[in-house]
């Protein structure tokens, strides 16, 4: 019983501390945070959100617009990028709690200055 | 934050027990008493092999092809590397003057495989070349009019697309597949192959909604196949404990240029079912890799360009070690012997001549993104990487005699890949160390990409594999832009076999 109370208290401790965390990375995403964690997390807390969770908000033409690169490094746009199109998902890049490297940058020296 | 995580676990672990009813039967390997979906056709993994599976498939008249890619986006390894196949008697090498054949091809693989490797495999991927070369043409796929000289080759004989990437097989090859009516699924982990009471393959569990290095993350549901499962999972170069398992010198400090899904589940998998492994030790690494990047990156596609016509340089000797275009196992295991007084990585130089380099796109990358770096004079070189001058300057004027000559009586390089190209200043100079990059070893297959079962010699029912997967066809050393019309060519031959089944 004391291990299940002890287990329930720890819990609850990560969740307060994830929310927290959460509220500190984006400021933008303020309205998201007060909405509640399942406005993401679609899919159940235990779960990561689909890969559509961002895209209610989000869409694939617009940050690739957003990101647009020209000439000779117009591949290298995140969002419409030589190897991937604009197929890859955004939590291959993106941790909402979690910091994270954009996946062109596992083999290329690129700088997205902006990058969050 | 160990505690935390462990009742976290815990907690996730006891609310799925309780939540989810017990649909498919608990011991992996037995019949479900419930399918979640079927398909016609399995293909696990969205590379070279899988999707040139996809579309032969289609072209065979499946119905119902699907693809399942563990990673979050299309290609695996495929999309990362240089865009190079190797085909021979081509209308383009007719054009550009270069006398080739099948036989020849086969022939410089053999050499280069040292003994080991499958002429029949070999043989039988070659003669797909044409086909497979008029395949991704009609996929969209578009080359240039340069062909590539490649390491241990006797013709020059690497196509290359206009991207200088694999995506750009992998996007058209992707694109035709889903208009033929492929269906795509991206997080998808194969977990376990499905067989029945006879040992046919006759379908897969797969982990839906998985991402990478979560292990527990999404379900795992069961997925029929009708005619058959194709694994083309590619190979386990950056599965380090496995890699280091088969050859303990590939530590971590050895870096590696795959898409970092390249663990090697399938081939694991298979052989928990039971496939003969063949050759698991010959881990390949590139020789024309830059450790100023993360894997594949810029430098490989500069050096592969720039090899024929430029020298490597050892930076305590200021004198070439290695014949540059030989093949990438005597390349790789040169390079890793160049290091200081203290035992440590001293990275050899990659001296190219600026008027030729300059002709290729990825010498302005490499420049771009500190890969490598211009130099004016033979001077600027020794004094940045601290190379002794005098035999720099007597290195670089016997090259430049041997271009002359037609000869290279120092390693022996065929002279006539590097068109006559001096070695004049200004130079580009790229730092090369060699990452893992191929798994030669795998598990075994047939001329029809059938896997055969360890304890019979004998195909397994329901089960083909193609690519990196696969094993013993390139022995111990594969040659550059070998791999890619291989991984069509099995992926073609398994879909055939399927549809023929």
């Amino acid at each position: 019983m004391k291990s299940t109370v002890t287990l329930f208290a720890a819990t609850l401790a990560l969740t307060l501390s994830f929310g927290a965390a959460a509220q500190n990375k984006r400021d933008y995403h303020m309205d998201v945070y007060d909405a509640g964690c399942k406005t993401c997390h679609d899919q159940g807390m235990k779960r990561f959100p689909s890969d559509e969770a961002c895209l209610q908000c989000h869409s694939m033409d617009e940050v690739a617009k957003q990101t647009e690169r020209h000439g000779e490094v117009a591949r290298q746009n995140p969002h419409d990028s030589m190897h991937y199109g604009k197929e890859a998902p955004c939590q291959e890049c993106h941790g909402e709690h979690t910091a994270k490297k954009a996946l062109c940058q596992e083999c290329h020296n690129f700088d997205y200055p902006k990058f969050k | 934050m160990h505690n935390r995580r462990s009742f976290m676990k815990l907690g996730a672990g006891m609310a799925a027990g309780a939540m989810m009813p017990m649909v498919a039967s608990a011991k992996c390997g037995d019949e479900p008493t419930q399918w979640d979906s079927e398909h016609e056709v399995i293909i696990i993994g969205s590379g070279f092999a899988g999707l040139a599976a996809a579309v032969e498939a289609m072209r065979k008249g499946a119905k119902d092809v699907v693809v399942f890619e563990k990673m979050g986006v299309y290609g695996g390894n495929s999309t990362l590397n240089a865009g190079q196949a190797c085909f021979a008697g081509t209308e383009l090498q007719k054009k550009l003057g270069i006398k080739d054949s099948a036989e020849l091809m086969v022939k410089d693989q053999l050499k280069s495989g040292r003994g080991i490797a499958s002429e029949t495999l070999l043989r039988h991927s070659a003669e797909l070349g044409p086909y497979i070369y008029q395949m991704t043409k009609d996929c969209g796929c578009v080359y240039r009019d340069h062909i590539i000289t490649t390491g241990g080759t006797s013709a020059t004989r690497s196509h290359q697309v206009v991207e200088r990437s694999g995506s750009g097989f992998i996007r058209p090859m992707l694109d035709t597949a889903r208009k033929m009516g492929v269906k795509t699924h991206i997080r998808h982990k194969f977990e376990h192959l499905i067989r029945d009471a006879k040992g046919r393959v006759i379908g897969i569990k797969v982990r839906k909604g998985y991402h990478f290095g979560h292990e527990d993350s999404g379900e795992v549901i069961s997925v029929k196949a009708n005619r058959g499962v194709i694994i083309a999972t590619g190979g386990f170069g950056y599965n380090i404990n496995f890699r280091m398992a088969q050859d303990p010198t590939l530590t971590s400090e050895v870096g590696c240029t795959n898409a970092k899904g390249a663990t090697g589940d399938g081939l694991i998998e298979m052989l928990a079912a039971g496939a003969t492994p063949v050759h698991l030790a010959h881990i390949q690494s590139g020789p024309w890799a830059s450790p100023d990047e993360g894997g594949f990156g810029y430098g490989a596609g500069f050096s592969l360009y720039n090899f024929p016509h430029s020298i490597a340089i050892d930076r305590n000797t200021g004198q070439r070690f290695m014949n540059e275009i030989a093949d990438r196992k005597t390349r790789a295991d040169l390079e890793l012997q160049r290091r200081d007084q203290d035992g440590n990585p001293n990275p050899a130089l990659l001296i190219a001549p600026k008027h030729e380099a300059k002709k290729d796109p990825s010498m302005h990358n490499v420049l771009k993104y500190n890969v490598a770096w211009e130099f004016d004079s033979v001077e600027a070189i020794a004094k940045h990487f601290n190379v002794p001058l005098a035999p720099l300057k007597q290195q670089i004027a016997d090259w430049n005699g041997f271009v002359e000559n037609g000869e290279d009586t120092q390693f022996g390089k065929r002279m006539d890949a590097g068109r006559g190209i001096k070695l004049t200043a200004p130079f580009i100079v790229q730092r090369l160390w060699p990452k893992v990059h191929y798994c030669q070893g795998g598990i075994q297959i047939n001329t029809k990409a059938e896997v055969l079962a360890a304890k019979t010699g004998k195909p397994i029912p329901g089960l083909y594999a193609a690519g990196e997967v696969t094993g013993g066809i390139h022995g111990v050393s594969r040659l550059g832009g070998c791999s890619t019309p291989e991984c069509m060519a099995f992926g073609v031959t398994a879909a055939r076999s399927i549809m023929e089944a």
